[in-house]
Protein backbone atom coordinates (compact mmCIF):
# COMPACT_ATOMS: atom_id res chain seq x y z
CA UNK A 1 0.00 0.00 0.00
CA UNK A 2 1.33 3.44 -0.99
CA UNK A 3 1.09 6.34 1.21
CA UNK A 4 -0.72 8.66 -1.59
CA UNK A 5 -4.14 7.73 -2.93
CA UNK A 6 -4.53 6.03 -6.07
CA UNK A 7 -7.27 5.86 -8.49
CA UNK A 8 -7.56 2.05 -7.60
CA UNK A 9 -7.86 2.36 -3.30
CA UNK A 10 -7.06 4.70 -0.53
CA UNK A 11 -3.67 5.58 0.13
CA UNK A 12 -2.06 4.73 4.30
CA UNK A 13 -2.40 8.50 4.94
CA UNK A 14 -5.81 8.41 4.23
CA UNK A 15 -6.63 5.12 5.43
CA UNK A 16 -4.95 6.56 9.19
CA UNK A 17 -7.02 9.33 9.08
CA UNK A 18 -10.41 7.10 8.55
CA UNK A 19 -9.95 4.56 11.26
CA UNK A 20 -8.14 6.88 13.92
CA UNK A 21 -11.02 9.26 13.55
CA UNK A 22 -13.45 6.34 13.94
CA UNK A 23 -11.65 4.97 16.67
CA UNK A 24 -11.79 8.18 18.10
CA UNK A 25 -15.47 8.51 18.17
CA UNK A 26 -15.68 5.55 20.05
CA UNK A 27 -13.71 6.85 22.58
CA UNK A 28 -15.76 10.01 22.60
CA UNK A 29 -18.90 8.24 23.08
CA UNK A 30 -17.66 5.83 25.66
CA UNK A 31 -16.12 9.19 27.34
CA UNK A 32 -19.20 11.22 27.25
CA UNK A 33 -21.57 8.24 28.81
CA UNK A 34 -19.05 7.61 31.16
CA UNK A 35 -19.56 10.98 32.88
CA UNK A 36 -22.95 11.70 32.01
CA UNK A 37 -23.59 9.27 35.59
CA UNK A 38 -21.45 10.54 37.38
CA UNK A 39 -21.85 13.52 39.72
CA UNK A 40 -20.19 16.81 39.50
CA UNK A 41 -16.79 15.72 40.92
CA UNK A 42 -13.11 15.65 40.09
CA UNK A 43 -13.47 11.66 37.91
CA UNK A 44 -16.29 13.77 36.05
CA UNK A 45 -13.67 17.03 35.39
CA UNK A 46 -11.07 14.40 34.04
CA UNK A 47 -13.98 12.66 31.78
CA UNK A 48 -14.97 15.60 30.53
CA UNK A 49 -11.72 17.42 29.55
CA UNK A 50 -10.84 14.40 28.09
CA UNK A 51 -12.99 14.24 25.63
CA UNK A 52 -12.97 18.22 25.04
CA UNK A 53 -8.96 17.27 23.75
CA UNK A 54 -10.19 14.65 21.84
CA UNK A 55 -12.86 16.40 20.45
CA UNK A 56 -10.48 18.76 19.85
CA UNK A 57 -8.17 16.12 18.03
CA UNK A 58 -10.90 15.04 15.75
CA UNK A 59 -11.77 18.56 14.50
CA UNK A 60 -7.46 19.05 13.93
CA UNK A 61 -7.50 15.57 12.29
CA UNK A 62 -10.22 16.43 9.70
CA UNK A 63 -9.15 19.92 8.58
CA UNK A 64 -5.79 17.98 7.74
CA UNK A 65 -7.75 15.11 6.22
CA UNK A 66 -9.70 17.20 3.98
CA UNK A 67 -6.41 19.54 3.06
CA UNK A 68 -4.95 15.85 2.41
CA UNK A 69 -8.33 14.60 0.63
CA UNK A 70 -7.79 17.63 -1.85
CA UNK A 71 -4.25 16.93 -2.47
CA UNK A 72 -4.74 13.47 -4.16
CA UNK A 73 -6.41 11.44 -6.09
CA UNK A 74 -9.65 9.13 -4.90
CA UNK A 75 -10.76 6.41 -6.63
CA UNK A 76 -13.86 6.46 -8.23
CA UNK A 77 -17.24 4.91 -7.00
CA UNK A 78 -18.08 1.75 -9.31
CA UNK A 79 -19.74 2.83 -12.81
CA UNK A 80 -22.30 0.17 -12.18
CA UNK A 81 -24.50 2.19 -9.27
CA UNK A 82 -27.85 3.08 -9.85
CA UNK A 83 -27.88 7.35 -9.45
CA UNK A 84 -30.04 7.16 -6.20
CA UNK A 85 -27.45 4.84 -4.69
CA UNK A 86 -24.53 7.53 -6.05
CA UNK A 87 -26.67 10.30 -4.65
CA UNK A 88 -26.51 8.63 -1.09
CA UNK A 89 -23.05 7.95 -1.18
CA UNK A 90 -22.28 11.91 -1.87
CA UNK A 91 -24.90 12.90 0.58
CA UNK A 92 -23.47 10.47 3.38
CA UNK A 93 -19.98 11.01 2.76
CA UNK A 94 -20.67 15.20 3.03
CA UNK A 95 -22.51 14.90 5.34
CA UNK A 96 -20.00 12.90 7.73
CA UNK A 97 -17.26 15.85 6.95
CA UNK A 98 -19.64 18.15 8.01
CA UNK A 99 -20.63 16.21 11.03
CA UNK A 100 -17.25 16.13 11.76
CA UNK A 101 -16.66 20.20 11.51
CA UNK A 102 -20.00 20.74 13.61
CA UNK A 103 -20.19 18.00 16.83
CA UNK A 104 -16.10 19.71 18.32
CA UNK A 105 -17.13 23.23 17.26
CA UNK A 106 -20.79 22.90 19.08
CA UNK A 107 -18.77 21.22 21.84
CA UNK A 108 -15.94 24.14 21.49
CA UNK A 109 -18.80 26.51 21.91
CA UNK A 110 -20.87 24.70 24.50
CA UNK A 111 -17.91 24.69 26.53
CA UNK A 112 -17.25 28.43 25.94
CA UNK A 113 -21.27 29.22 26.72
CA UNK A 114 -21.03 27.56 30.14
CA UNK A 115 -17.79 29.89 30.90
CA UNK A 116 -15.38 26.77 30.96
CA UNK A 117 -12.63 27.36 28.72
CA UNK A 118 -11.19 24.53 26.27
CA UNK A 119 -7.66 23.49 26.87
CA UNK A 120 -5.98 20.67 24.52
CA UNK A 121 -4.48 18.20 26.66
CA UNK A 122 -3.01 20.85 29.18
CA UNK A 123 -1.01 22.01 26.12
CA UNK A 124 -2.39 24.84 25.19
CA UNK A 125 -6.15 27.07 26.33
CA UNK A 126 -8.41 27.77 23.09
CA UNK A 127 -10.02 30.75 22.68
CA UNK A 128 -13.57 31.32 23.84
CA UNK A 129 -16.38 31.37 21.21
CA UNK A 130 -19.13 33.08 23.01
CA UNK A 131 -19.29 34.79 25.25
CA UNK A 132 -20.80 33.36 29.15
CA UNK A 133 -25.00 32.11 28.67
CA UNK A 134 -26.62 29.73 30.54
CA UNK A 135 -29.57 29.63 27.84
CA UNK A 136 -26.88 29.24 24.74
CA UNK A 137 -25.38 26.68 26.99
CA UNK A 138 -28.44 25.25 27.13
CA UNK A 139 -29.52 25.08 23.30
CA UNK A 140 -25.86 24.16 22.75
CA UNK A 141 -25.82 20.77 24.70
CA UNK A 142 -29.20 20.35 22.31
CA UNK A 143 -27.37 21.15 19.12
CA UNK A 144 -24.06 18.75 20.45
CA UNK A 145 -26.08 15.79 21.24
CA UNK A 146 -28.83 16.01 18.41
CA UNK A 147 -25.65 16.23 16.07
CA UNK A 148 -24.38 12.78 17.43
CA UNK A 149 -27.41 11.13 17.19
CA UNK A 150 -27.64 12.00 13.63
CA UNK A 151 -24.09 11.69 13.32
CA UNK A 152 -24.83 7.66 14.28
CA UNK A 153 -27.66 8.04 11.55
CA UNK A 154 -25.52 8.75 8.97
CA UNK A 155 -22.69 6.31 10.44
CA UNK A 156 -25.05 3.10 10.06
CA UNK A 157 -25.99 4.45 6.54
CA UNK A 158 -21.96 4.47 5.68
CA UNK A 159 -21.38 1.03 7.13
CA UNK A 160 -24.76 -0.66 5.79
CA UNK A 161 -23.05 1.05 2.09
CA UNK A 162 -20.41 -0.88 2.35
CA UNK A 163 -21.56 -3.89 3.26
CA UNK A 164 -23.91 -3.89 0.45
CA UNK A 165 -21.30 -2.89 -1.78
CA UNK A 166 -18.98 -5.86 -0.33
CA UNK A 167 -21.35 -8.53 0.17
CA UNK A 168 -24.28 -7.83 -2.89
CA UNK A 169 -22.53 -5.54 -5.70
CA UNK A 170 -19.26 -7.65 -4.86
CA UNK A 171 -17.22 -4.64 -5.72
CA UNK A 172 -13.83 -3.41 -3.67
CA UNK A 173 -15.37 -0.50 -1.99
CA UNK A 174 -15.08 -1.84 1.23
CA UNK A 175 -11.29 -3.18 0.47
CA UNK A 176 -9.98 -0.25 -0.50
CA UNK A 177 -10.37 1.45 2.51
CA UNK A 178 -9.14 -1.67 4.53
CA UNK A 179 -5.61 -1.49 5.25
CA UNK A 180 -4.62 -5.45 5.32
CA UNK A 181 -6.39 -6.59 1.81
CA UNK B 1 -15.84 53.56 15.20
CA UNK B 2 -12.23 53.94 16.21
CA UNK B 3 -12.38 56.19 19.29
CA UNK B 4 -14.53 53.00 20.16
CA UNK B 5 -11.96 50.85 19.46
CA UNK B 6 -9.06 52.83 20.73
CA UNK B 7 -10.30 53.63 24.60
CA UNK B 8 -9.85 50.09 25.55
CA UNK B 9 -6.42 50.28 24.08
CA UNK B 10 -5.64 53.15 25.41
CA UNK B 11 -6.68 52.29 28.93
CA UNK B 12 -4.67 49.37 28.75
CA UNK B 13 -1.48 51.18 27.58
CA UNK B 14 -2.14 53.59 30.32
CA UNK B 15 -2.84 51.11 32.99
CA UNK B 16 0.62 49.15 31.55
CA UNK B 17 2.15 52.46 32.06
CA UNK B 18 1.06 52.51 36.03
CA UNK B 19 2.09 49.32 36.48
CA UNK B 20 5.02 49.57 34.71
CA UNK B 21 5.93 53.08 36.75
CA UNK B 22 4.77 51.14 39.70
CA UNK B 23 7.45 48.54 39.37
CA UNK B 24 9.85 51.12 38.93
CA UNK B 25 9.96 52.73 42.31
CA UNK B 26 9.01 56.30 40.93
CA UNK B 27 5.50 56.39 41.54
CA UNK B 28 5.24 60.17 42.60
CA UNK B 29 6.87 61.61 39.34
CA UNK B 30 5.32 59.09 37.07
CA UNK B 31 1.70 57.55 38.29
CA UNK B 32 0.18 61.01 38.29
CA UNK B 33 -0.50 61.36 34.73
CA UNK B 34 -1.32 58.05 34.09
CA UNK B 35 -4.19 57.97 36.75
CA UNK B 36 -7.71 57.87 35.49
CA UNK B 37 -8.82 60.16 37.57
CA UNK B 38 -7.45 63.90 37.08
CA UNK B 39 -7.42 65.28 40.50
CA UNK B 40 -5.49 62.42 41.47
CA UNK B 41 -2.14 62.71 43.22
CA UNK B 42 0.22 59.64 44.36
CA UNK B 43 1.99 59.91 47.58
CA UNK B 44 5.50 58.58 47.97
CA UNK B 45 4.16 56.90 51.49
CA UNK B 46 1.18 56.88 53.17
CA UNK B 47 0.90 59.88 55.46
CA UNK B 48 1.44 59.16 59.44
CA UNK B 49 -1.92 58.14 61.69
CA UNK B 50 -3.64 57.06 58.21
CA UNK B 51 -6.36 54.54 58.90
CA UNK B 52 -8.36 53.27 55.40
CA UNK B 53 -11.10 50.84 54.55
CA UNK B 54 -12.74 49.39 52.02
CA UNK B 55 -14.87 50.85 49.35
CA UNK B 56 -16.24 47.46 48.43
CA UNK B 57 -18.29 48.85 45.29
CA UNK B 58 -15.05 50.14 43.44
CA UNK B 59 -12.81 47.05 44.55
CA UNK B 60 -12.41 43.74 43.65
CA UNK B 61 -10.74 40.38 44.87
CA UNK B 62 -10.33 37.62 42.38
CA UNK B 63 -8.70 33.79 41.96
CA UNK B 64 -7.15 32.40 38.86
CA UNK B 65 -6.71 28.58 38.90
CA UNK B 66 -6.10 26.02 35.98
CA UNK B 67 -9.34 23.77 35.58
CA UNK B 68 -8.71 20.89 33.08
CA UNK B 69 -5.38 22.76 31.94
CA UNK B 70 -7.32 26.12 31.29
CA UNK B 71 -7.29 29.48 32.89
CA UNK B 72 -10.90 30.31 35.05
CA UNK B 73 -10.96 33.11 37.45
CA UNK B 74 -13.44 33.43 40.38
CA UNK B 75 -13.74 36.29 42.60
CA UNK B 76 -14.87 36.83 46.25
CA UNK B 77 -17.65 39.35 46.27
CA UNK B 78 -17.46 39.84 49.83
CA UNK B 79 -14.23 41.10 52.20
CA UNK B 80 -13.10 43.13 54.47
CA UNK B 81 -10.27 45.63 54.64
CA UNK B 82 -8.72 47.49 57.51
CA UNK B 83 -5.21 49.23 56.20
CA UNK B 84 -3.36 51.36 59.01
CA UNK B 85 -0.09 53.32 58.59
CA UNK B 86 0.43 54.35 62.33
CA UNK B 87 4.03 56.10 61.26
CA UNK B 88 5.52 57.17 58.67
CA UNK B 89 7.48 54.10 58.70
CA UNK B 90 5.48 50.97 56.68
CA UNK B 91 7.21 48.40 59.35
CA UNK B 92 4.24 49.28 62.19
CA UNK B 93 1.52 49.19 59.73
CA UNK B 94 -1.33 46.90 59.81
CA UNK B 95 -3.63 45.11 57.20
CA UNK B 96 -6.49 43.16 57.77
CA UNK B 97 -8.35 41.56 55.55
CA UNK B 98 -11.38 39.28 55.99
CA UNK B 99 -12.92 37.60 53.26
CA UNK B 100 -15.94 35.76 52.95
CA UNK B 101 -15.23 32.40 51.52
CA UNK B 102 -18.56 31.20 51.18
CA UNK B 103 -19.73 34.47 48.63
CA UNK B 104 -17.42 32.93 46.27
CA UNK B 105 -18.52 33.15 42.33
CA UNK B 106 -16.92 31.36 39.42
CA UNK B 107 -19.85 31.94 37.32
CA UNK B 108 -21.13 28.37 37.38
CA UNK B 109 -23.39 27.46 40.01
CA UNK B 110 -22.49 23.92 39.92
CA UNK B 111 -18.68 25.26 40.16
CA UNK B 112 -19.41 26.95 43.07
CA UNK B 113 -21.20 24.53 44.67
CA UNK B 114 -17.97 21.90 44.53
CA UNK B 115 -15.89 24.90 45.74
CA UNK B 116 -18.43 25.44 48.49
CA UNK B 117 -18.14 21.25 49.34
CA UNK B 118 -16.12 19.52 52.48
CA UNK B 119 -13.39 18.88 50.09
CA UNK B 120 -12.66 21.96 49.17
CA UNK B 121 -13.18 25.41 50.90
CA UNK B 122 -15.60 23.76 53.60
CA UNK B 123 -17.49 26.73 54.00
CA UNK B 124 -19.76 25.32 56.25
CA UNK B 125 -17.11 24.75 58.76
CA UNK B 126 -14.82 27.62 57.97
CA UNK B 127 -17.28 30.24 55.98
CA UNK B 128 -14.12 32.85 55.91
CA UNK B 129 -10.81 33.69 55.43
CA UNK B 130 -8.20 35.60 57.05
CA UNK B 131 -4.91 37.65 56.72
CA UNK B 132 -3.23 39.64 59.39
CA UNK B 133 0.01 41.70 58.44
CA UNK B 134 1.91 42.92 61.14
CA UNK B 135 4.74 43.58 59.29
CA UNK B 136 4.49 45.40 56.29
CA UNK B 137 8.04 46.64 54.59
CA UNK B 138 8.64 48.73 51.37
CA UNK B 139 9.74 47.33 48.46
CA UNK B 140 11.72 47.76 45.41
CA UNK B 141 8.04 47.85 43.97
CA UNK B 142 5.70 48.91 46.53
CA UNK B 143 5.29 47.61 49.51
CA UNK B 144 5.25 44.15 51.44
CA UNK B 145 2.62 42.60 53.89
CA UNK B 146 3.74 39.06 55.93
CA UNK B 147 1.82 37.40 58.44
CA UNK B 148 -0.55 34.59 59.19
CA UNK B 149 -2.93 33.79 56.19
CA UNK B 150 -5.55 31.70 57.53
CA UNK B 151 -8.30 29.74 55.13
CA UNK B 152 -10.01 26.29 56.04
CA UNK B 153 -8.63 26.37 59.01
CA UNK B 154 -4.97 26.28 58.18
CA UNK B 155 -2.44 29.35 59.31
CA UNK B 156 0.60 29.67 57.15
CA UNK B 157 2.79 32.41 57.18
CA UNK B 158 2.11 34.27 53.53
CA UNK B 159 3.81 37.51 51.92
CA UNK B 160 1.53 39.85 50.13
CA UNK B 161 3.30 42.22 47.64
CA UNK B 162 1.11 45.16 47.03
CA UNK B 163 1.63 48.59 45.35
CA UNK B 164 -0.32 51.98 47.07
CA UNK B 165 -0.97 55.17 46.13
CA UNK B 166 -3.31 58.21 47.22
CA UNK B 167 -5.16 60.12 45.24
CA UNK B 168 -7.86 63.30 46.46
CA UNK B 169 -11.32 62.75 44.65
CA UNK B 170 -13.88 65.35 45.08
CA UNK B 171 -12.12 66.78 48.38
CA UNK B 172 -11.32 63.40 49.61
CA UNK B 173 -8.24 61.07 50.08
CA UNK B 174 -8.54 58.09 48.71
CA UNK B 175 -6.09 55.00 48.43
CA UNK B 176 -5.63 52.63 45.40
CA UNK B 177 -3.76 49.00 46.58
CA UNK B 178 -3.67 46.62 44.38
CA UNK B 179 -1.47 43.57 44.17
CA UNK B 180 -1.28 39.51 43.90
CA UNK B 181 0.23 36.69 45.16
CA UNK B 182 0.70 32.59 44.29
CA UNK B 183 -0.73 30.68 46.80
CA UNK B 184 -1.05 26.74 46.96
CA UNK B 185 -4.22 26.00 47.73
CA UNK B 186 -2.96 21.80 49.31
CA UNK B 187 -1.05 23.98 51.57
CA UNK B 188 -4.40 25.23 53.05
CA UNK B 189 -5.68 21.60 52.92
CA UNK B 190 -8.41 23.03 49.80
CA UNK B 191 -8.87 19.67 48.12
CA UNK B 192 -9.36 16.56 50.27
CA UNK B 193 -10.29 13.02 48.89
CA UNK B 194 -10.03 13.23 44.82
CA UNK B 195 -9.55 16.90 44.60
CA UNK B 196 -5.66 16.63 46.21
CA UNK B 197 -4.78 15.20 42.91
CA UNK B 198 -3.58 18.40 40.97
CA UNK B 199 -3.90 17.59 37.26
CA UNK B 200 -7.09 18.42 36.48
CA UNK B 201 -7.36 21.27 39.22
CA UNK B 202 -3.94 23.38 39.16
CA UNK B 203 -2.35 23.58 42.68
CA UNK B 204 -1.33 27.29 42.13
CA UNK B 205 -3.68 29.83 42.78
CA UNK B 206 -3.55 33.20 41.78
CA UNK B 207 -5.15 35.99 44.11
CA UNK B 208 -5.48 39.32 42.18
CA UNK B 209 -6.62 42.33 44.24
CA UNK B 210 -7.46 45.86 42.88
CA UNK B 211 -8.71 48.03 45.57
CA UNK B 212 -10.01 51.45 46.40
CA UNK B 213 -9.97 52.82 50.07
CA UNK B 214 -11.38 55.55 51.73
CA UNK B 215 -9.11 57.58 54.60
CA UNK B 216 -9.81 58.43 57.72
CA UNK B 217 -7.47 60.58 59.92
CA UNK B 218 -6.90 59.27 63.80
Amino acid sequence: MTLRNTTQRWGAIAQLFHWLIVALIIVQLTLAEMADDLPNGMRKLTLLSRHKSFGITILMLVILRLIWRSLNAHPPLPDNLKPYERKLATFSHGALYALLFAIPLSGWTMSSARGFPVSWFGFFQLPDLVPRSRPLYEALVTTHVTLVGVLLAVVALHIAGALKHHFVHKDDVLKRMLPFT
Amino acid sequence: MRASALTPALGLTLLAAALGCARAGAPAAAAAPAAPPPAATAAAQPPAGAHYTLDPAKSSLEFIFLQAGAKNTGRFPRFTVGLDFPGADPAGGRLDVTVEVAALETGDKDRDETLRSDDLFAVTKYPQAHFTATRIVRTATGFDAEGPLTIRGVTRDTHVPFTFREASENGATVGYMAGKTVLRRLDFGVGQGDWKATDQAGNEVTVSFNLRLTRAMR
